[in-house]
């Protein structure tokens, strides 16, 4: 026994690091970023960081990202001046861009279409919310007071559950000791990529949950008055959000697939003079894909399709022109 | 509980350890560590089917006292037997062809002109393993009936043979003659033998994980939607079926073969390279061994086997093969995939060429095969494969409407998988898989056997990386031949 276990511990051993010797050769696991809490209370990347967001079992996606000083992922410095044009996107992972080269974002897009003549800084990262984001806006006020038109990214049911801004501890819980120690390990994060840990997660989410008095009960499916109800909450949520930080009416639109959006929301919106877009009906009735193979991100094209709505309301706006 | 789960992962080295460390004083408690365990085992699936399996038990060990006692009178014995036979057969009648039974009466009825509204179809769940225990506990009364063994006097050890957990589920369907002494004799640690289990472990999870799951997303999408698809996918899509269902069914069996090592049991080999076949008759030596043993010793040789006149002979390969479509389920397809086999045997048998393969291997004295032999396994593996449409379409229209649209509808268009993955990744990890298979040809209980360590060592970890690269955490990861 005494022989079997030792064997069994070196070869578990030499085979973890040749496997982690193959993860690094061809680079599958891909580099986290930093992030961190700014003095402005802003959850974002530790600026002046680059590495590659890696996608799929085999290296299927590769991306080269570029966090500015500014602490968000772009070709370029977000400064806003007072002479030029400049357009803020601000949104989740979908602004952030890490799935996709920095050089085809939306906003590289959009400044292409006017030649360069505007500036349109991107500011996406990870999990964002409503309250993030305007949050955002009225921490770096003078920033954003320099900016022309700010399009935020939204998706109802997801953004608005929360009507106060607060520093979400559970993702900077990812910057401990322990998990930057973890994230020495390339093979730790591939495993954790492509789902290995998910059934040690699962049965330690068990374990807790009966620890704690029984089983995970599956959630009761909701009912359409229970809906409506938690669609007035997500409602007052974003009348709190807007009275606590602002929202300048006429300059920020909002962006959000509108088919997968409350009407009563919509009807405030209509109502009380919010300026929106749609891009659920270009995105979901094209017949080309728009998302990526390997998540659900949107690829180059569906980035296109959104530049392009962008770029439309830009023009109807009269903000900028394309001559 | 699934062999390729984490749960099996936890499970494993605790019954290894209470097994060779705690319980190793009597075999007895060892023996009721393997039960308990393998009824938890069992029981995590659905525990209420475990009745089934511990009635099978009680009445085969009191089947196979009564039919010993009665020693003198073949007639008692015989009627002893049939009650094992009729309790079992019943029991797979009830769970796996009841409804079978009655929509098939229903149709010959509207076939004739008669509508029948049936109200006789029940839910019924097909408790998992019941074609493979049932089975073995019938072998069990019949090789005590045809006085092959003694009946097993230790209800404890009976009840470990029967519900041994490595097998239970998807076979190797053992005979008593080869388990049921081992688990009533003394096993000791053999380190050899339990590396040698590891080993098989490895290596089944490997044509598990990724032979079988990595394809089975194409398979599904092109079976599913056959009738969008030109011929050239539809090829693909069944020659990639056959290397799932080899890779999902030897690769359970390797890491049961593998376990049962591990607590000192040696269990049939149930798969020995079947896709380096010469004919269809050694493809059946070659492919889910134990279940053609099992029909070869109580059904074809009861009926006379080969020595008895040809006609004879050829009705007693029919029954074998519509028998064996059969067990693997109650569907028509099933039927239809055994006549097949049946049709492409007897020729092979008229020629007397069905044992000629049965001690040797392809390329047995060269490294590489004869011209001719690639033409051999080119045509075998062509002939299983394209039965396998009966085996793998949902019913016998659309094994045709497949088998049609093969043949009227010819044309290459590159396929393209179903969700984005490149297909060159699959083509070459196949190309790789059968090339390897080839080299351990000729020892599927080794199929890691290199001289120089280091070479061992590489190809664990080529395996194991490997596994990573085609790990699907969001694939269904259960057995095929769980449903039968």
């Amino acid at each position: 026994m005494k022989k079997l276990v030792i064997k069994l511990g070196v070869y578990s051993f030499l085979i973890l690091i040749s496997l982690e010797i193959l993860v690094r050769i061809f680079y599958l696991g891909e580099d986290k970023p930093s992030r961190f809490v700014d003095e402005k209370r802003v959850e974002k990347w530790v600026p002046n960081q680059e590495g590659y967001n890696v996608t799929g079992n085999r290296n299927q996606n590769f991306i080269r990202y570029n966090i500015n000083s500014s602490g968000f992922n772009s070709y370029q410095e977000f400064e806003p001046t007072k002479d030029g044009v400049e357009i803020a996107l601000v949104g989740d992972s979908f602004i952030e861009g890490f799935h996709q080269p920095y050089r085809i974002s939306i906003g590289r897009k959009v400044e292409q279409k006017f030649n360069d003549k505007i500036k349109v800084f991107e500011y996406g990262y990870s999990g964002w919310d409503m309250a993030d984001q305007l949050h955002l806006i009225n921490a770096y006020k003078e920033d954003f007071d320099l900016i022309d038109r700010i399009y935020i990214k939204m998706k109802f049911y997801n953004d608005l559950e929360r009507g106060e801004y607060f520093v979400q501890k559970s993702r900077l819980n990812l910057e401990s000791p322990v998990n930057k120690l973890l994230k020495k390990s390339k093979l730790l994060i591939y495993f954790s990529e492509i789902g290995v840990l998910d059934p040690v997660r699962n049965l330690m989410k068990d374990a807790t949950s009966l620890v704690k008095g029984g089983t995970q009960q599956a959630k009761p499916k909701k009912s359409s008055e229970d809906e409506l109800e938690q669609e007035k909450i997500y409602l007052e949520n974003f009348k709190n959000l807007v009275n606590l930080y602002g929202f300048d009416k006429e300059k920020t639109v909002l962006l959000m697939d509108e088919s997968d959006t409350a009407k009563i929301f919509l009807d405030y919106l209509d109502e009380n003079g919010f300026q929106h877009i749609d891009f659920g009906e270009t995105i979901n009735n094209s017949k080309r894909k728009t998302t990526l193979v390997y998540d659900m991100h949107w690829n180059n094209y569906g980035r296109t399709l959104i530049a392009d709505i962008i770029i439309d309301n830009l023009e109807n706006s009269g903000v900028v022109r394309n001559n | 509980m699934l062999f390729n789960s984490l749960e099996y992962f936890i499970f494993l080295p605790i019954m290894f350890v209470l097994y060779w460390f705690v319980f190793n004083k009597k075999l007895k408690l060892q023996n009721a560590l393997v039960l308990v365990g393998s009824y938890y085992f069992y029981g995590l699936w659905d525990w209420r089917f475990l009745f089934l399996i511990i009635a099978s038990t009680i009445v085969d060990y009191f089947v196979g006292i009564m039919i010993h006692k009665n020693e003198d009178d073949r007639n008692r014995q015989k009627l002893w037997l049939w009650v094992s036979v009729i309790f079992n057969i019943s029991l797979l009648g009830f769970f796996k062809y009841y409804n079978f039974f009655v929509d098939s009466f229903v149709d010959l009825f509207e076939m004739l002109g008669y509508s029948i509204k049936s109200t006789w179809t029940l839910r019924i769940i097909l408790p998992v393993g019941i074609s493979f225990y049932t089975f073995q506990t019938m072998s069990y009364s019949m090789d005590i009936y045809y006085k092959r063994i003694k009946p097993c006097q230790d209800f404890l050890s009976f009840a470990t043979f029967v519900a041994f957990f490595p097998q239970l589920v998807a076979g190797p369907i053992e005979r008593a003659s080869n388990l049921l002494h081992q688990i009533t004799n003394k096993r000791t640690f053999n380190y050899d033998q339990i590396v040698s289990g590891l080993k098989l472990i490895l290596w089944g999870l490997f044509k598990k994980m990724v032979i079988a799951d990595g394809i089975a997303p194409i398979v599904d999408d092109i079976f599913m939607n056959y009738e969008t698809y030109p011929a050239s996918t539809l090829i693909l899509g069944v020659t990639l079926f056959s290397f799932q269902v080899y890779g999902d069914f030897s690769g359970y069996s390797d890491i049961a073969i593998g376990t049962s090592k591990m607590f000192g049991v040696e269990l049939m080999s149930n798969f020995k390279f079947p896709n380096f076949s010469r004919n269809v008759a050694e493809y059946w030596q070659r492919w889910h061994i134990s279940l053609s043993t099992w029909f070869r010793h109580y059904i074809y040789i009861p009926l006379g086997g080969s020595r008895v006149s040809q006609g004879r002979a050829i009705r007693n390969i029919c029954i074998i093969f519509l028998v064996s479509g059969f067990w693997h389920g109650a569907n028509w397809t099933f039927i239809f995939w055994g006549a097949f086999h049946a049709v492409a045997y007897v020729p092979v048998y008229l020629m007397g060429r069905n044992t000629i393969y049965k001690n040797n291997v392809v390329g047995e004295n060269s490294f590489f095969p004869s011209f001719i032999e690639i033409g051999q396994l080119i045509l075998t593996f062509g002939i299983v494969t394209f039965s396998r449409i009966f085996f793998r379409s949902e019913s016998l229209t659309d094994s045709f409407n497949f088998i049609a649209r093969i043949f009227t509808d010819f044309q290459f268009v590159p396929y393209e998988h179903p969700n984005g993955y490149r297909m060159l990744d699959y083509f070459i990890l196949l190309a790789a898989f059968v090339l390897y298979e080839y080299r351990i040809r000729k020892d599927e209980r080794n199929p890691f056997k290199f001289k120089s360590k280091v070479v061992r060592f590489v190809a664990y970890t080529v395996v194991i990386f490997t596994m990573l690269l085609f790990y699907d955490s969001g694939f269904d990861r259960s057995f095929i031949y769980f449903q039968f």
